[in-house]
């Protein structure tokens, strides 16, 4: 699955994105727990995953979202255009 | 009816004015600009990074479009939104609208920015002489947003 990351978040873990394997599907997070074990920087950035944004092929959801192998998965803080 | 993702600076005037010939049997055009303020919270801003997710942004913005459009009835529309680094003084976003009547262009317009700045992909980074700064979404950028559309 393909990991997309903005704006702060993207500065924080210092990649725009990602690509992760799930066998199964996955509540969205449950991928951020996994996220946060790999090590400080992640688990920083993700501090507050409460308060950042999701998306699943670009439609809005929350964190008890199920994403499978196939979605693409945006990640970031809530957007400041305008 | 367009909607623009674009990095170069546009100029307002054109494109307002190429809009309402292309709508000349409209009773009304609503044009919305919004710029970069020089100062924000005194702080001099140097200039703003605009970072997009041009994919999911089309999308919203379309999904917004459309429920705006069930709701009032217009002619036509534009938006021009920029990303990239933008400079003080310059414009970030044009929105025009065509209607028959007043109401409708100022509504769909004013609901169009208020979706924007809640839901389009785009994150704003402010550049000072010696730091930068995301800009965080504000409390009062979701109050006028009429969640029932």
């Amino acid at each position: 699955m393909k990991i997309l990351y903005f704006a702060k978040l993207k500065q924080l873990i210092g990649k725009s994105e990602e690509t992760i394997c799930i066998r199964k599907k996955k509540k969205i997070s449950q991928i951020i727990n996994e996220l946060k074990k790999r090590n400080d920087v992640y688990n920083f950035a993700f501090k507050e995953s409460n308060s950042l944004q999701y998306a699943v092929n670009c439609e809005y959801v929350d964190l008890d979202f199920f994403v499978t192998d196939s979605d693409e998965l945006a990640i970031f803080p809530p957007v400041s255009g305008g | 009816m367009q909607v623009l993702f674009q990095r170069k600076k546009f100029n307002e005037s054109d494109l307002i004015n190429k809009f309402s010939l292309d709508n000349k049997n409209s009773g009304a055009i609503f044009s919305f600009i919004g710029k970069v303020r020089p100062k924000n919270q005194n702080n001099n801003v140097l200039s703003i990074d605009i970072e997009l997710y041009e994919k999911m942004a089309q999308v919203q913005i379309k999904k917004i479009i459309k429920k705006l459009m069930k709701k009032y009835l217009i002619d036509d529309y534009l938006v021009v939104h920029r990303y990239g680094r933008v400079k003080p003084r310059e414009n970030i976003v044009l929105i025009v609208v065509a209607s028959q009547h007043r109401k409708e262009s100022f509504r769909f317009g004013e609901g169009l920015m208020d979706w924007i700045k809640v839901k389009a992909t785009f994150w704003k980074k402010e550049n000072y002489s010696n730091s930068s700064e995301w800009v965080n979404q504000k409390e009062t950028d979701r109050e006028f947003i009429d969640f029932s559309l």
